[in-house]
């Protein structure tokens, strides 16, 4: 099957933001968090609306897990009704019926009305800790069933949110970095469905790739932010994971080792950057390697050596 | 049974081995058959590549080694057996093909072998620690010293402090006890020192590669939490310790002295405190981190609680110059006693 080229489009991540905390019941804003590169976009960048960030999905993560499907349904609700669209894929054009298994449920994808440039996706946290692997649990909507997704470390992702003006929350940029650190101990072959920048790019390449962008997006902000990264990610572990926290800690900087260790890996690393989050002032790729060897040094050895105490 | 062997650093499919320094045909030969054993344990595809990192042995000596290696070994291994020369900063014999990001690697694991094994200090003008001994004595209103004691200090004979002595000339007091101390500060002999300075004291420069430099506040903040006996703090931070009033806001940049009496200083450290710090030897181009070596016995350091040392005086005196910060520097001297009004 030949792979399209990019779907992403450049959006303004506080445009987005704000369409969807508009757009969702008021209720609702308390359990939504948005993750992933709009959650970064937003904020490094939410005070400039000139600087968009290219995506294709506002990733939205509903918690706590008990009101992810009453949230989940009443924000699915009030979408269709306010004219989003069920964005149809290779498998479904429409969404699922009482007869679909749950793990073959679509997702909750809409397109916000008047365009296609992105969609809203719905996902939730874990229902445990030691749940790890890809998970589905129905929504019955009046529009058709649909399928709220949760897997790997998504849990991180809600430990502390920072609440945005707009009532919703945007996941801490230095969990998410964990969350992508934790998922990719090595580098997997599996590749993007979409190219990136005329590219077929491995998934984990892009994932570690954009906890990189963050990380040189925060010493933008504040030379010594890494620093502080250890004991937050410490008590982010704890809390997630009480019971192997420091198995986790210890293991968080595998998948960047090799990266760092692997030229081609980290070409295709830097490659995302430049179309992603560091299009506006993009990094060489002894640059890039620098940004890893920071982080490596000032938050991901002193984890491992916290969990060691 | 596999050879027990550890290259220098994998990249790609090329084990790296690095020499530096090497001057004896042994070395070379050692680093080729660690190599071609580590061949011969893998598929075809894995190739060995041997640097050498300012050889003291000749072109003609190394091409006839090779030749002696590739008559010697298995063909199969032979043929994928590589020597490369590093010489003064530059790839010499680099197969061709070789990518910018390989060769940017091979400079990496290069640098970081060479930190690792130990800097190697260029010797320096004894006559010029001695001035630097009796400068610092005289702004401290230590009083006079004995030849022995600056010998000792300076880690000399007593010939060669008698020869700089003479050559202070009148700058010299001399007590009747046979003690002395300088008379005053002996500017046109300081002047020299300052047009030397870089390499009297084997400074050495590291630029910023990551576009985003740390500050000489935050470096200050990482180093000192390094356990490293022999570092001090120079430079702003340093003059600012002994004269608080002076009158810069902020550094331009971190100066650090080194205190190795011996030939090589651990300079791993440099890397532990930024992966972004690279050396430069373009004076234009603007260094974040300025270390300077103080070759003799005695540093004359002063302890400092938080961490580390503080560099002397007269290093700071130099880093102020070396700077061009010269009405700085000059406010400097003089806020030593014995310096107001005489400098």
């Amino acid at each position: 099957m030949n792979k399209t080229d990019d779907v992403m489009k450049l959006v303004s991540p506080g445009a987005v933001l704000a369409q969807i905390a508009a757009a969702i019941p008021t209720d609702c804003r308390e359990n939504l968090i948005i993750i992933g590169s709009l959650a970064v976009g937003y904020h490094f960048f939410g005070d400039n609306k000139a600087i968009r960030v290219l995506t294709k999905d506002a990733d939205c993560l509903l918690s706590p897990r008990i009101k992810a499907i009453p949230a989940g349904v009443a924000i699915t609700e009030r979408l269709i009704h306010e004219h989003w669209q069920f964005r149809p894929d290779e498998t479904w054009s429409k969404p699922g019926d009482a007869n679909t298994k749950d793990e073959n449920l679509p997702a909750v994808r809409l397109h916000p009305p008047g365009t296609t440039d992105w969609f809203i996706e719905l996902l939730t946290v874990p229902e445990s800790p030691t749940d790890r692997g890809k998970r589905w649990i129905r929504l019955k909507t009046s529009a058709g069933h649909f399928g709220l997704c949760s897997f790997g470390f998504l849990s991180l992702a809600n430990y502390e949110p920072i609440r945005t003006p707009l009532g919703i929350y945007v996941a801490q940029p230095k969990l998410m970095a964990l969350a992508n650190l934790l998922e990719h101990p090595g580098i997997r072959p599996e590749t993007m469905t979409g190219l990136i920048g005329g590219r077929e790019i491995k998934r984990s390449n892009k994932d570690l790739g954009r906890v990189l962008a963050i990380v040189r997006l925060s010493i933008g902000q504040n030379e010594d932010a890494l620093l502080q990264w250890p004991a937050h990610w410490q008590e982010a572990l704890q809390s997630r994971f009480p019971n192997d926290w420091r198995d986790l800690a210890r293991q968080a900087g595998t998948g960047l080792r090799k990266l760092l260790d692997s030229p081609n890996d980290l070409e295709e690393a830097r490659h995302t950057c430049v179309f992603g989050l560091l299009a506006s002032l993009p990094p060489t790729a002894d640059q890039l390697r620098i940004v890893g060897q920071r982080l490596m040094a000032d938050a991901i050895e002193p984890l491992e050596e916290r969990a060691k105490q | 049974m596999k050879a027990n062997y550890q290259p220098d650093a994998i990249i790609g499919n090329t084990l790296v081995q690095v020499k530096r320094g090497t001057d004896a045909v042994n070395a070379v030969r050692t680093g080729l058959m660690h190599l071609a054993y580590a061949l011969a344990d893998h598929g075809r595809e894995v190739e060995g590549l041997l640097v050498l990192v300012d050889p003291k042995i000749t072109t003609q000596r190394l091409a006839e080694e090779q030749r002696y290696a590739e008559r010697t070994l298995n063909p199969k291994v032979a043929g994928r057996l590589r020597v490369i020369t590093y010489r003064d900063g530059k790839f010499h014999d680099l197969p061709p093909g070789f990518e910018p990001a390989v060769r940017q690697e091979l400079e990496r694991v290069i640098e970081k072998e060479l930190e690792r094994g130990g800097t190697s200090i260029p010797s320096t003008r004894i006559y010029y620690e001695l001035l630097r001994i009796l400068i610092h004595q005289w702004l401290q209103n230590n009083g006079p010293m004995t030849a022995d004691w600056l010998a000792r200090t300076a880690g000399c004979s007593y010939p060669t402090v008698a020869k700089a002595l003479d050559q202070l000339g009148h700058a010299i007091k001399k007590h009747s006890d046979r003690r002395f101390e300088l008379d005053y500060f002996p500017r046109d002999e300081w002047a020299r020192l300052v047009a030397v300075s870089d390499r009297a004291r084997g400074t050495r420069r590291y630029a910023d590669r990551s576009g985003q430099p740390r500050s000489p506040e935050s470096m200050l903040h990482r180093v000192q939490q390094f356990d490293q006996p022999n570092v001090a703090i120079g430079g702003v931070f340093g003059a600012k310790h002994y004269y608080p009033d002076l009158d810069l806001v902020g550094s331009p940049r971190l100066d650090l002295s080194i205190h190795c009496p011996g030939r090589h200083a651990d300079l791993s450290f440099v890397e532990r405190l930024d992966p972004a710090l690279k050396k430069t030897e373009d004076t234009r181009e603007p260094a974040i981190l300025v270390l300077h070596f103080v070759r003799r016995d005695t540093s004359l350091f002063e302890p400092r609680p938080e961490g580390l040392l503080w560099a002397d005086p007269v290093e700071c005196l130099l880093d102020l110059h070396e700077m061009r910060l010269e009405s700085q520097a000059r406010e400097f001297l003089n806020s030593f006693p014995p310096a107001r009004g005489k400098a």
